[in-house]
């Protein structure tokens, strides 16, 4: 009885290949070209059977949903930083930034003396399109009888790199009286377009007067790239910032941005431009990502931690409940054994059970991480001097198919444990088990 | 502070009436100098060199705010960092110490009235200010942490249901042996309570080793002594008590579905 229960005699309880499985009675039984009406675990057979335990495997979903929404936040988190920060750079095509030596970009009050003979010398390199000067400072702006803290760029409108024009006129090159306004500086200063705008700065407490007064008429209404959420900023043509912030007799300016041509130049012309200027700082957008990353290392770790343990989770819940769901069904596996099924077929039942399982729970996680994505990117983009426009959470197609491919191997294994349980189940000892 | 660049070259020569200067354990490991060299200082490469004598070397004080930064710090005396940037009997700010019983606020109010050109605030307003980067993490954190207690809950309510329901045959044997209902139920509960607990006791031992990893880690990859991870007795106790509550609830909901199944059904055959 046994030996007939263990199948065909080669010991492994497998059907010979090419020949049909034989049942207890003699009678075989037809091997069905499609498995979804011969295999104990036919898709709609295994999708049946998750609806079997609805209280369990219902938890067993919202768990998988959790934890994969969980891995798609940690996969957002890991890569979006950066791309969403290379975005923001490249956002008006200057691949590279000349900065005060051991700087970046705005990063401290240093400044570079001479940025208009650096700016001449840089525009000689064949490979360079354009060449921006930017300066930066903190201005006070006057509103009736007060001073507002207002933050000042000084740029060159026929080249600039900071902003996008909302309304209004741009500034003309060579308009030395004109102004751009934030919306925040716009509403601080309760000035709008075409209207007078007094600057102040360099205020000296002992004396009570300031170091420089401009008068400006506001053009237009812009949006700084780089400030951060309610940064109240304005900007002016450069020769007028410098006047303002005290940076004119030394010609002095806070970064130099340059677009190159060709973006297979970048490069080269970033490595000729920091052999020509050993006194600076030169990086290409590359550069500065190394650097951002370098800052923002915490969250790429705490993403990877974290991406791990959700897939772990989900495999240990997957596994136990495939286990258990197994350990159940101990008795209708040895029974479809016993007349003919294959250890391969029941390995691989199990598997797609899990595979499915894992699926299903991962296209409701993906729902539900897209939500808690959003929630989370409105709390990390809330950090203090981030620019707004720099976001955390961003898709990115090869990540998430990667992680999907990782969510559904994981899934996958997750079955390997109880599909091998499944298939080694001595037939004749658990049919009789079962009998009593 | 005072944002400049400064640029240090070791020199080994000595000057006893150079100005001393403090350098912060990473910038005296970066220029490989110690107590009694002498620096060259300059506020940009090629400007005009300063020479000063390191006459210390000092631990910072564990910032978060600045950790990731990895600036190299070094500490003047005033007169001579005010020298060195040409920019004589100007400061970046003032601390002032008030008075017993003074107002803080009433008293930065007042200073704002006799000048402009700077802003008086009370420290506890600066320290809330310059803490806002803590508190957008600590948002972050704690929302993590939500998904993960969700996200362990639902395992933990899953596991400890599967648990009791693998039990059906021995509880259908206690019911033919004539085991009352409520005497199965209380095993069925106590044997969950037992699951969590030890699972509970597993955890925090887990999550200390976590935490001690994080912290070595951490602090040797930023040197710094900053405490990264801290497992408080108000986070075990909160993590416990939950833990207890879904094994107990879910032991609770599984064991009263069971004995109220009829026992042939729980054996298989009804």
């Amino acid at each position: 009885m046994n030996d007939e229960l263990r199948g065909t005699g080669n010991g492994e309880g497998e059907t010979p290949r090419g020949s049909a499985p034989v049942a207890n009675s003699g009678s075989p039984v037809p091997r069905s070209p499609f498995p979804v009406s011969s295999s104990p675990f036919p898709i709609p057979r295994f999708l049946r059977n998750l609806t079997r335990h609805p209280v369990r495997n219902g938890l067993a979903l919202a768990g998988i949903a959790v934890t994969t929404a969980m891995l798609l936040n940690m996969v957002l988190l890991a890569g979006g930083m950066e791309r969403s920060f290379a975005q923001l750079l490249l956002g008006r095509g200057y691949q590279i930034r000349l900065s005060p030596k051991g700087t970046l970009p705005f990063d401290t009050e240093a400044t570079i003396p001479g940025i208009g003979r650096i700016r001449a010398a840089i525009a000689q390199d064949p490979a360079v399109g354009s060449v921006a000067p930017l300066a930066g400072s903190s201005l006070y702006g006057r509103r009736a009888d007060s001073l507002v803290t207002l933050f000042g760029y000084g740029i060159d409108p026929a080249h600039q790199a900071l902003y996008r024009l909302e309304r209004g006129a741009d500034l003309l090159p060579g308009d030395t009286t004109g102004l751009l306004l934030s919306e925040p500086a716009a509403q601080l200063l309760g000035a709008t377009i075409g209207d007078t705008v007094t600057l102040v700065s360099r205020l000296d407490p002992q004396v009570v007067v300031a170091g420089s007064t401009r008068r400006l008429v506001a053009r237009g209404v812009v949006r700084w790239l780089y400030d951060y959420k309610g940064q109240p900023s304005i900007g002016t043509a450069l020769p007028v910032l410098q006047d303002l912030a005290g940076f004119r007799a030394e010609d002095r300016g806070s970064a130099i941005v340059v677009r190159v041509n060709q973006d297979e130049e970048v490069e080269p012309t970033t490595a000729r431009l920091r052999a020509a200027f050993p006194r600076l700082e030169v990086n290409s957008v590359a550069d500065l990502l190394v650097h951002f990353r370098e800052r923002l290392v915490y969250f790429r770790q705490l993403s990877f931690i974290l991406g791990s343990i959700s897939l772990v989770v989900t495999v240990l819940l997957v596994a136990t409940l495939m286990t258990i769901t197994v350990n159940e069904r101990r008795g209708e596996i040895a029974t479809l054994r016993a007349i003919g099924m294959s250890r391969g077929r029941v390995i691989r039942g199990v598997m797609l059970e899990g595979a499915a399982m894992t699926l299903i729970g991962g296209a409701l996680g993906a729902l539900l991480g897209t939500a808690t994505a959003h929630y989370l990117d409105q709390i990390l983009t809330s950090f203090p001097g981030l620019p707004a426009a720099i976001s955390f959470f961003v898709p990115h197609t090869a990540s998430l198919v990667v992680a999907g491919l990782v969510l559904t191997m994981a899934g996958v294994l997750a079955g390997v444990y109880p599909a091998w349980l499944a298939a080694r189940a001595p037939i004749a000892t658990t049919l009789r088990t079962e009998a009593t | 502070m005072i944002a400049v660049t400064l640029l240090a070259a070791l020199a080994l020569v000595t000057g006893d009436s150079l100005p001393g200067i403090a350098l912060e354990r990473r910038t005296a490991a970066t220029l490989d100098a110690r107590v009694g060299d002498t620096l060259d200082l300059a506020l940009e490469p090629g400007a005009v060199v300063r020479r000063a004598i390191v006459s210390a070397i000092y631990e910072p004080t564990t910032d978060p705010s600045t950790v990731t930064r990895r600036d190299l710090a070094v500490r003047f005396h005033l007169p001579d960092l005010s020298a060195l940037l040409g920019a004589p009997d100007r400061v970046d700010r003032f601390g002032v110490a008030l008075q017993p019983g003074a107002d803080p606020l009433a008293t930065a109010a007042a200073l704002n009235q006799v000048a402009f050109g700077y802003r008086a605030a009370p420290s506890a307003q600066i320290a809330s200010e310059s803490s806002q980067t803590f508190r957008v993490v600590s948002r972050f954190h704690a929302a993590i942490a939500v998904i993960s207690v969700i996200a362990s809950a639902i395992f933990l309510l899953c596991i400890m249901l599967l648990k009791v329901e693998e039990r059906r045959r021995d509880a259908a044997v206690m019911r033919f042996t004539g085991v009352r209902r409520r005497t199965i139920f209380g095993a069925l509960l106590l044997e969950a309570v037992l699951v969590a607990s030890l699972g509970s006791i597993i955890g925090v031992v887990l999550a200390v080793a976590a935490g001690a990893v994080t912290n070595s880690y951490y602090q040797q990859f930023f040197a710094t002594r900053l405490i990264f991870s801290q497992i408080t007795f108000g986070i075990i106790r909160f993590s416990v008590l939950l833990s207890l509550g879904l094994g107990l609830g879910a032991g609770a909901l599984a064991a009263w579905r069971l004995v109220r199944t009829n026992p042939m059904i729980l054996w298989g055959r009804g």
